[in-house]
């Protein structure tokens, strides 16, 4: 009679405990989406609704104009089209180097290698900061150029120490096996170690695409040319100097179109926050799979 | 092992050293780039010592170079900005691990009281996604949300609030900083205590719960002690990461009028080295941060060995 009673009181509590939870990651769930939905009903609801900001549940009228709009502006495909270019050649030198150099690492015939390593080692835990940096990209004619990004994002240390340790995993006796059969470093790298890594590879890339697309910093360090940066620069200057204003893209009878409907700036900030969030969104279901094994890969290294 | 490497010693055969031309050639455009882009801008520290002109070399012993010593430090230490900086960093960074680091282990430790996997998964989903998005993005957000006439003024003043100037008053800025900081990582952050809970042997909770442990038990006395090593690694890593605070994020939230509150050792180097042209005294101002930076790591190892039993050596 008393197990009963017991047993139900831990089953009733445990239904309370259910519930409390539940609430509460409903609230999470509501905390993480609620803002950038907030900003997209603002960016499609009738321009005077949104001007007041009191538009929470649904857009009010349904209005694309600011999406026109940004979809004509010149600075927003060409700044686009440079994101991309720095993302693909980012990409792939990450890739390049942080393969050739796993590879080499994890061979057992380095001579050296505790150099090479150390080598490897030292810039992760001491680095020269923004100045040096800056002052020697100037000394290789680099400064205000697409180089400057380049090369800068051409390497990652961490990423070849992780190819490294997965490169360990794999026999040493396919290598072995592969050199007798007459195949060299090349041969070898290419066709038997660069396809197993592909798991790793995804997962660098996937992080180096992520950071590239959101990096910033080095190009306002090193580009003063508003002309060949990244999206993201474009971005801060029209949401947070706010030194570029939109309404004023078009012609002149298009802005006074724009000014009878009263189409506001922020209204035009919040259609932009959303054309350049929503690629973000789209491939963000693929990648966050790669994204969680990444976190194990760095932490069975720490 | 150690036979092959004693034998090969004193000569190098031919296959060998014809196998080690081809590693190196492998490893060239690596150390290439690490050498230049890693190891020059750390010679280049040199010119903390130096009234660095552009064009100098980074380091040179006949005149090119004007060796200054310490003249740089005094300065910096000499101006308000030494105890300016190190406080709002040192500050704005405690605030951020105070209530940045425990929220991604409760939320970790609550989602896997979560019993249906589909549940779960939108609420991973959704809370990893801030994470992604980009840093000028949110900063945008924020700042938009925060103006005199925006969402969280509308909001105070449907609760009978006054509107306030949340942007430029410096009061302000660490909380705006700290919940920006919270929002946008701590779902990613949570993924390690995750598949740290989710690894903790199940027996343990089954034995547990025959003797009436009810949940909160088994959180307290299963899954806490079993995620213990994960959080201290976490914590040193944290400590050790709080002079160098997000500031890429600062840069973009804050405003003349909140420098006060805001500046921080990276903020500050920006904009007097980039630019104001002080390439010597920013310099010199890198090599105490860097420095400050490694005491802490150092103090933090100490604490997190002391209090859990481990740390990162």
């Amino acid at each position: 009679m008393d197990s009963i009673k017991k047993g139900n009181r831990i089953k009733d509590e445990s239904k309370a405990a259910n519930m409390l939870i539940g609430i509460f990651m409903l609230a999470v769930i509501f905390i993480t989406l609620y803002p950038l939905y907030y900003v997209f009903i603002l960016s499609v609801s009738d321009p005077i609704e949104a001007a007041t900001m009191k538009v929470f549940l649904y857009p009010k009228g349904l209005y694309f104009r600011a999406y026109k709009i940004i979809l004509k502006d010149q600075n927003i495909w060409r700044s686009f089209g440079y994101t991309i270019f720095y993302v693909l050649t980012g990409t792939f030198l990450t890739i390049f180097t942080s393969t050739t150099t796993g590879y080499v690492l994890s061979s057992p015939h380095l001579r050296g290698k505790k150099w090479v390593t150390i080598f490897l080692l030292v810039p992760m835990y001491f680095s020269g900061g923004t100045i040096p940096s800056f002052l020697l990209i100037s000394k290789l004619h680099l400064y205000n150029t697409v180089w400057a990004l380049v090369f800068t994002s051409s390497f990652n240390i961490m990423y070849m120490i992780y190819v490294r340790s997965y490169f360990y995993s794999i026999p040493e006796e396919m290598r072995e096996a592969a050199k007798i059969e007459g195949a060299g470093n090349f041969k070898i790298f290419r066709q038997i170690y660069l396809p197993l890594a592909m798991p790793v590879i995804a997962v660098i890339a996937i992080y180096t695409i992520v950071n590239i697309w959101n990096s910033w910093y080095n190009s306002m360090v090193y580009q003063p040319n508003t002309d060949i940066q990244p999206l993201q620069m474009y971005l801060r200057r029209v949401l947070i100097e706010q030194t570029v204003d939109l309404t004023k893209t078009g012609s002149m009878a298009e802005m006074e179109a724009l000014a009878r409907t009263r189409l506001s700036t922020s209204q035009l900030k919040y259609s932009m926050i959303i054309f350049t969030t929503v690629p973000v969104i789209i491939v963000y279901p693929f990648f966050q799979k790669h994204f969680v094994k990444g976190v194990m890969l760095g932490s069975v290294k720490g | 092992m150690k036979k092959t490497k004693q034998s090969t010693r004193g000569k190098i055969s031919k296959s060998e050293r014809r196998e080690n031309l081809e590693l190196y050639i492998f490893l060239l455009p690596s150390l290439l780039l690490v050498f230049i882009f890693a190891y020059v801008p750390l010679y280049g520290l040199l010119i903390a010592f130096q009234d660095y002109a552009p064009g100098n070399p980074f380091f040179s012993l006949s005149g090119e170079v004007n060796w200054v010593g310490l003249k740089h430090f005094e300065r910096f230490f000499n101006s308000i900005y030494f105890s300016r900086l190190f406080s709002n960093t040192l500050s704005l960074s405690l605030y951020n691990l105070i209530f940045g680091f425990p929220i991604p282990i409760l939320f970790a430790v609550l989602l896997n009281e979560i019993k249906s996997n589909k549940f779960k998964k939108v609420i991973q989903t959704s809370s990893y996604l801030p994470y992604f998005i980009s840093t000028v993005v949110v900063a945008g957000m924020v700042l938009s949300f925060l103006q005199t006439d925006g969402l969280f003024n509308i909001l105070t003043e449907a609760f009978g609030g006054t509107k306030r100037k949340f942007i430029t008053d410096p009061n302000y800025f660490s909380r705006i900083y700290v919940i920006t900081n919270i929002w946008k990582s701590f779902g990613f952050n949570s993924i390690l205590y995750l598949s740290a809970i989710t690894s903790v042997d199940q027996a343990q909770y089954e034995s547990a719960k025959i003797d009436g442990a009810n949940r909160l038990r088994l959180m307290q006395y299963i899954t806490l002690p079993n995620i213990k090593p994960t959080i201290a690694i976490t914590l040193v890593m944290s400590i050790g990461a709080v002079l160098s605070s997000n500031t890429d994020l600062i840069l973009l939230l804050y405003t003349p009028a909140t420098y006060e509150k805001a500046d921080v050792f990276g903020s500050y180097i920006y904009r007097i080295g980039i630019n104001g042209g002080e390439f010597s005294y920013t310099t010199a101002i890198t090599l105490i941060s860097s420095i400050l930076n490694f005491v802490l790591l150092f103090l933090g190892n100490k604490f997190a060995k002391k209090t859990f039993g481990q740390g990162l050596w």
